[in-house]
């Protein structure tokens, strides 16, 4: 057992020269692979920290840390290729193995002549002395590395390019030493630029994505903003399975509350009976040629109201064949325009039939004063006399809207026009409406009382007065025109226009009694006439 | 076709001014005034009762319309033929096709509609 045990630190100690070389081999191969899979470790720490990063500098940030540990380079930088608005210099940076105050008294990184390989994405710079590369130095002012700047000699610069070849910025490495960065190096670097530039491009998408999403609510919002002030409702048609959804507003415009069902089958059964064919026509033209669908119609409600509503909608979505598979439009109660313009199309009918009633009316003046003049030179002086009066009353029912005007008013005006508005006293106790019809036929009735009086009776002297009275007796206006202090009064020789229109005509169409008397003392005019006859429509 | 002298016309009309006129065209045509009537009772009154050859209407009467008593002219046989600031557009629906003097209208236009009613009856 001893000479074994002898014998084998003999042995040992016979080959200690040898031994001693492979020993020392042994020990370099061992701390060399030690030192491999601790590279290769924190590789795997820095790819599985890089390919979780959501955020860019971090990302950046682990990297530099990474790979000046795994190269062993004393300073580690990335530069973002964001260039300046000089278009020279790059601002952002990360750094690693150097306090951002190194760099902080700097201005930024240039595109010179060292630095464009990196920033033009031309490839890989590595060398084992940056300051005696031919690039190196050629830049004004400083040539070469500012005063104070962290004493780099070796140098790695690695593009980094996503995939569509766009330059994201240079990873830089230095080292104060010269010979400090081998191919193996460059090799590794170049594999984590790769890593960067691919979850940057993530990072940006997810980004991207994310604002897109943000963006398109926004839109949302504001089109339902937009609807929802307009009173708009939005719906959509399945043109295959004819399902149709319909918002809330849609829903309302139909008569529908926003939790019950509202197919396309309850949609169809709602439009009026009359507009059905038409508006089923219409929609077939939208599905068929694609047409814009743009239609008014009435609907009724559950409830039985009738609506108009305004739809207009388009394809949505065209099927490869051409074909629509998706109308999607809008729908807006119009019930108070439709309302609105029904009641133009009565107001400006009725205007027109006032109109010519109105030239009726004037026609009819120009005939019978026409006929009752003595001698045609002085149809113009009496026309245009007659005229006028009719344009007072309408004068006074046109501020009030053509609904009437008071009988005081109505003779006020008429007086007014002969100026004896200061010769006639009144005595009644309560005004009368007057319809607009019956507010043209006393005016004109008193018009022809004051032109005849103005010539032949009490407005003819200074002295002669006119009293207006009337009284209201079971329905019936009694009205009294009574001249006095005027000249004796004769019954004249014929007949006038005045006379007829008082005594037939205002009889007539006011269904009542006008009795004219020539009392020597002045004309009275008495008139008793139905309310009913005289009071506008209630 | 009848001569319109001696022609019975009931006229409803309720402007005074335009009633007027109406009669002396009438009048000078030869024709026999029945009414005027300004109101849709006494109208209606004379439509049913009353010895009249031809109507001449207009179709509103202080805001009511005159179809009742034009219904009432009908049943009797008796022509008529509205007269109206509003035109065709003013006669309702089943009495669309009747005589329609748009006012205002001259002598020569009621002496032409008031020979078509006299014809309808020959």
């Amino acid at each position: 057992m001893a000479s074994l045990a002898e014998t084998e630190v003999r042995e040992v100690g016979a080959r200690e020269d040898v031994d001693f070389d492979v020993y020392s081999r042994l020990a370099a191969a061992e701390r060399s692979l030690a030192e491999e899979i601790r590279k290769s470790e924190t590789l795997a720490r820095v790819s599985e920290a890089v390919a979780s990063s959501h955020d860019v500098d971090a990302c950046v940030q682990v990297v530099i840390d990474g790979a000046r540990e795994i190269i062993g380079a004393a300073f580690g930088a990335f530069f973002y290729n964001v260039v300046d608005t000089d278009g020279e210099s790059y601002a952002l940076y990360r750094l690693s193995g150097a306090s951002p105050e190194a760099f902080a008294a700097f201005p930024n990184v240039r595109k010179t002549e060292v630095f464009a390989p990196t920033f033009n994405g031309e490839g890989v710079v590595r060398s084992d002395d940056i300051t005696l590369d031919p690039r190196y130095g050629r830049n004004a002012p400083r040539h070469g590395m500012p005063a104070g700047h962290l004493p780099v000699r070796s140098y790695l610069a690695i593009p980094v390019a996503n995939r569509q070849g766009e330059i994201l910025g240079g990873l830089f490495f230095g080292h104060p030493e010269a010979g400090r960065f081998t191919a193996r190096d460059e090799n590794l670097v170049v594999g984590m630029g790769a890593q960067v530039a691919a979850t940057i491009d993530t990072i940006k998408v997810n980004a991207d994505a994310r604002e897109e999403l943000i963006q398109r609510r926004r839109a949302e919002e504001r089109l339902k903003f937009a609807l929802d002030s307009g009173r708009m409702g939005s719906w959509d048609l399945d043109v295959a399975t004819r399902a149709y959804e319909a918002s809330d507003l849609c829903k309302l415009n139909y008569g529908r509350r926003p939790e019950e069902s509202f197919g396309f089958a309850d949609l169809i059964d709602t439009i009026h009976p009359d507009d059905r064919p038409r508006i089923l026509t219409s929609i077939e033209a939208a599905i068929r040629d694609g047409a814009d669908y743009d239609v008014e119609y009435r609907v009724v409600h559950p409830n039985g109201d009738l609506r108009w509503l305004h739809a207009r909608g388009r394809a949505a979505t065209i099927a490869d064949d051409g074909g629509v598979r998706r109308l999607a439009g809008v729908s807006l109660d119009i019930t108070g325009r439709k309302r609105a313009e029904e009641r133009q199309k009565l107001l400006v009918n009725e205007l027109n039939h006032r109109v010519k009633n109105s030239l009726a009316t004037v026609q009819s003046i120009a005939a019978q004063t026409l006929r009752s003049v003595a001698a045609p030179e002085f149809f113009r002086e009496a026309f245009e006399s007659r005229l006028i009066a009719l344009s007072q009353t309408h004068d006074l029912l046109t501020r009030e809207s053509w609904e009437g005007a008071s009988l005081r008013e109505v003779i006020d005006a008429e007086m007014h026009a002969m100026a004896g508005e200061d010769r006639v006293s009144f005595d009644y106790e309560n005004d009368i409406r007057l319809s607009p019809k019956a507010a043209v036929a006393l005016g004109m009735g008193v018009h022809e009382l004051a032109t005849n009086a103005s010539k032949y009776g009490a407005l003819s002297t200074p002295d002669g007065r006119v009293t207006v009275a009337w009284t209201l007796d079971r329905d019936v206006l009694r009205l009294t025109w009574t001249e006095k202090d005027g000249p004796e009064v004769q019954p004249p020789a014929r007949r006038g226009f005045g006379v007829r229109l008082l005594e037939r005509g205002l009889a007539a169409e006011l269904s009542g009694a006008v009795d004219l008397t020539y009392d020597a003392a002045g004309v009275v005019c008495l008139m008793a006439l139905p309310l009913r006859a005289l009071e506008p429509d209630t | 076709m009848k001569t319109l002298s001696a022609l019975k016309v009931l006229v409803v009309e309720d402007e005074a001014l335009v009633s007027m006129l109406v009669e002396d065209m009438l009048t000078d045509l030869g024709c026999t005034i029945v009414g005027p009537a300004a109101e849709i009772e006494e109208a209606l009154r004379l439509a049913t009762s009353a010895d009249i050859d031809a109507a001449l209407l207009d179709v509103n009467l202080g805001g009511r319309p005159i179809f009742p008593v034009a219904d009432a002219l009908r049943a009797r046989g008796v022509p008529y033929a509205f007269a109206s600031g509003y035109g065709e557009a003013g006669i309702s629906e089943d009495h669309k096709g009747a005589s329609v003097l748009q006012k205002p209208f001259r002598e020569a236009d009621l002496r032409r509609v008031l020979e078509g009613l006299v014809s309808q009856t020959a």
